[in-house]
């Protein structure tokens, strides 16, 4: 029981991480139909931004201002990264075949995933402990300040990106793009506007999302933007892709089993648990759990 | 009843809460040109649909020669000889129109799977002879100009005649036309009903849909009306022009083809 | 233009590959044999990518899968090198079929996701040592060296010519594929999987057909890339290298030449310029986009239009272009 206890809280925690860094890849796909490949070397990138950041910006002082201030300009950095990507890469590639535009996203994750590299070098880095270890046991259940934080900041960020999905004017802008891009500009929507809309908020949030993974982790690798993204990438199939909700659920449910695997089996295995676990719930409901079947009109 | 007919009865197929084809019976006789008309969004298309496999209807029956078909998948009718046209045009893009042809040859090919990795004097010969059908395919259609053209980069019309001369090889029993004159003009869709007559000289049944209604009073023997999704007339053209239901219909629908 | 390149460049290709090794030093020659197996694996995944159009980024894995059979015949039970190469091909082909199965009807990114899993479920399951003969993390080293009788001297030269061997054979099969029923289908359900259908083709059945196909050279591939080593390990066969063969192929354009040039700029240049190793993957990064925006349909694109000779010869040219 301690054991289930302990790994539902660690479970949950890497969960958030996935779901926020799982809704980039949603949304983007949601309007573009394309897998935004760089997108999990943008997280990656959001770590060493954030190092850089505190260590060589704001002097390397741990106190709340400056922690706001990593988040802040890590986030500003990053979506502008995003921003750089969608116009470089991306947009040209509009009107080309699939499969050039999937080329063209696997390049960009090469480009950054090595400039990080060529910057920081291949060495693991450590990540700053911004966050003060305060730790609690509860009845045997190990939770700390951290695990605290990172699950209360990601519910709320979901939170505030489902109002602003279902509720305000952009976001209807943007769920109409996702059903119909061409109907969606014959209404007046812009479409680029909303495409660099969703650029902007997918990188923010990875970039929230790299920021957790260098404090929960420590250990920064310039390459581990595969690793975690193609997690996030797995969530977001799970919940159905282009479904927002889909992307939370599909993150938490993914945390969730990662850590049971790891609690019960081995983590040696996890990784290949978890496509095991995608590919069976791919067959039976081969658009993820909360995805739409479309019938394709003849 | 001749064995050779397609016969559905009561057939009807939901998507979702919408019903797209209701309680919908008609017989297409061994040899006639039939033809399905009906306003915008009748329900023409998923009828052929049903038919072809793609979209399987929920309920009813689909019996082609005294099987029945409404559970096969799209293959396996083919197989049978029901091959369709469609509204809009499925062809193999970026390839020649001859490859286009010889995907209808397909199934009369002999080659097995593995003769794709190596080659017998057999399969060889079998190749020759498709490429043979091919070409007299063609020459049927008076296409044999565009042979080695990229479909892609041709006039509608050409491409219109090219997926019917891919249907054509098949060598089907019953050949389903969706719109085929859409798009095409008046010289083209004289053509297409000589054409459509040829096809029928060599003893193919003809189904088709179209909006084009000088050519369905031309070439049709027997139509039947569709509007929502059920059975609003049927008969001979001459009957179907004086129907009052089926002028409502279309007149109510503002639809000005008729 | 690209018939006179077919009639005189693939054999002036051969008999200058042919010839390499009597000009290589040994570091080149190993260059040389690995460019000559990486085509292979990229032609091999052309015939599931370019032609069928399925998103397969897995492709390391029949890769891997062929490797792995060849080292494992030759170090537990003693096999002769070349005798494993039957089942490196059966085995890789009958996983290609059984994987393929249920996922066959997933569309494009949902395909590509699930072929990246199976990729990283084998090299997870090799690096734990499943079964107790993959030898874990390090992978098995130590294979017996392939002889070829009568080589003499040469015999430094012969996984190189083991290689080629193996490329010619696939060129071999490719083409038959191309003049055949079932090479014909596979290009039609990549173009439109539903019209396909609606001609009579089986377009599930076709599908997994590729798969098989492109398994089992792909695991041809691999036994001649344990023996060029005498060593197989896990890293060699992750799904980084399957993203490679992936970009290889759609940047090449899907044609044989296209996939030569695509594996000499990825594994040959870098070679050439090792001053610059570490720049290697974010210059390619930069080139497979820009090469993207400029020429969409990759380098060298395939061409279609293919019609025997003794139907074009009749009249005209029929509109070829």
């Amino acid at each position: 029981m301690d054991t289930f206890l302990q790994q539902l809280v660690n479970g949950l925690t890497i969960g958030s991480m996935f779901a926020l860094i799982a809704l980039g890849y949603t949304m983007v796909y949601g309007v573009m139909k394309l897998i935004n490949f760089a997108h999990g070397d943008l997280v990656a990138g959001s770590a060493f931004v954030g190092l850089f950041v505190f260590s060589q910006l704001l002097g390397g002082e741990v106190s709340l201002p400056v922690v706001i201030g990593v988040f802040l300009l890590t986030i500003v950095a990053i979506s502008l990264l995003g921003f750089t990507v969608e116009r470089l890469a991306y947009r040209p590639l509009r009107t080309a075949p699939r499969l050039s535009a999937v080329v063209s996203a696997l390049g960009a994750s090469m480009v950054i995933q090595n400039g990080i590299m060529l910057l920081w070098g291949p060495q693991m880095q450590i990540f700053p402990e911004l966050i003060p270890s305060v730790i609690w046991e509860v009845g045997g259940v190990v939770i700390s300040l951290m695990q605290v934080l990172i699950m209360a900041l990601s519910t709320l960020l979901m939170v505030g990106l489902y109002f602003f999905v279902e509720k305000t004017k952009i976001g209807t802008a943007i769920r109409a793009s996702a059903i119909d891009q061409d109907a969606a500009r014959l209404m007046g929507i812009n479409v680029n506007n909303i495409i660099v809309t969703i650029f902007l908020i997918g990188s923010s949030l990875g970039a929230v999302g790299g920021l957790f993974i260098g404090l929960y982790y420590r250990g920064i690798t310039f390459n581990m933007g595969w690793q975690y993204g193609l997690y996030a990438f797995v969530a977001a199939i799970i919940g159905g892709i282009g479904n927002i909700p889909g992307a939370m659920l599909g993150g938490l449910l993914l945390g969730l089993f990662k850590a049971f695997i790891a609690g019960y089996v081995s983590s040696t295995w996890a990784d290949a648990f978890t496509f095991i676990l995608l590919i069976v719930i791919l067959i039976v409901r081969p658009t993820g759990i909360l995805g739409e079947r479309v019938a394709e009109k003849v | 009843m001749a064995s050779n007919d397609l016969v559905l009865t009561n057939v009807t197929k939901r998507f979702g809460g919408l019903v797209a084809v209701d309680d919908l019976s008609f017989t297409v006789q061994q040899g006639q040109i039939y033809g399905l008309i009906g306003p915008n969004g009748a329900g023409k298309t998923t009828v052929f649909n049903c038919i072809t496999g793609i979209h399987p209807c929920e309920e009813g029956s689909v019996l082609w020669c005294g099987e029945e078909i409404r559970l096969l998948p799209t293959h396996k009718i083919v197989q049978m000889g029901i091959v369709r046209t469609f509204q809009t045009i499925r062809l193999f893009g970026q390839m020649s129109v001859a490859e286009n042809v010889m995907s209808g040859r397909h199934i009369k090919s002999s080659q097995s799977w593995w003769n794709g990795i190596i080659h017998t004097p057999s399969s060889k010969r079998d190749e020759t002879a498709n490429w043979q059908v091919v070409f007299e395919m063609l020459d049927f259609f008076d296409l044999t100009e565009f042979a080695a053209s990229t479909v892609s980069s041709l006039p509608y019309g050409i491409q219109r005649r090219v997926e019917m001369a891919r249907a054509m090889a098949v060598e089907p029993k019953l050949l389903i036309l969706d719109e085929p004159a859409a798009g095409l003009n008046d010289n083209e869709t004289q053509t297409l009903i000589e054409t459509i007559y040829r096809i029928r000289d060599k003893g193919i049944t003809i189904l088709l849909i179209e909006h084009d209604m000088d050519l369905v009073m031309e070439v049709t023997e027997y139509l039947t009306v569709i509007n929502f999704g059920s059975k609003i007339a049927e008969g001979n053209p001459g009957e179907i022009q004086e129907n009052p239901a089926v002028i409502e219909a279309y007149l109510g629908s503002e639809d000005d083809d008729f | 233009m690209m018939k006179k390149i077919q009639v005189i460049g693939y054999p002036l290709f051969f008999v200058v590959m042919a010839l390499l090794p009597a000009v290589l030093d040994s570091r080149w020659l190993v260059v040389a044999t690995t460019f000559v197996i990486f085509t292979i694996v990229a032609l091999s995944q052309d015939v599931i990518l370019g032609k069928a159009g399925m998103f397969n980024m897995g492709q390391a894995l029949f890769f891997g899968l062929g490797a792995y059979t060849t080292a494992i015949l030759n170090s537990v039970y003693g096999w002769p090198m070349l005798a494993t190469l039957p089942v490196a091909i059966i085995i890789p082909a009958l996983f290609g079929i059984v994987l393929a199965g249920p996922i066959i009807h997933l569309r494009g990114d949902y395909l590509l996701v699930v072929t990246i899993g199976f990729n990283i479920v084998f090299i997870q399951a090799v690096q734990n040592n499943l079964g107790g003969v993959t030898g874990g993390p390090n992978g098995i080293f130590g294979l017996e060296m392939l002889q070829i009788p009568g080589m003499g001297a040469f015999q430094e030269a012969a996984p190189y010519y083991a290689a080629l061997f193996v490329l010619l054979l696939t060129l071999f099969i490719i083409r038959n594929l191309e003049s055949s029923k079932a090479g014909r289908a596979l290009h039609y359900l990549r173009e439109d999987d539903l019209a396909a259908g609606s001609i009579g083709i089986n377009t599930r059945v076709y599908k997994i057909f590729a798969f098989g196909v492109g398994a089992g050279i792909a695991g041809m591939a691999g036994t001649v890339f344990a023996n060029q080593y005498s060593a197989v390990s896990p890293e060699a066969f992750n799904f980084l290298q399957s993203v490679l063969f992936f970009s290889i192929v759609i940047v090449g354009g899907s044609s044989v030449p296209g996939i030569l040039l695509g594996v000499f700029v990825m594994f040959v240049l870098p070679e050439i310029f090792r001053e610059f190793a570490t720049w290697r993957y974010f210059i390619f990064g930069f080139a497979m986009i820009f090469t993207m925006i400029l020429r969409p349909r990759g380098l060298w694109p395939a061409k279609f239009g293919r019609i025997p000779k003794a139907f074009l010869e009749k009249g005209g040219n029929h509109g070829q272009q």
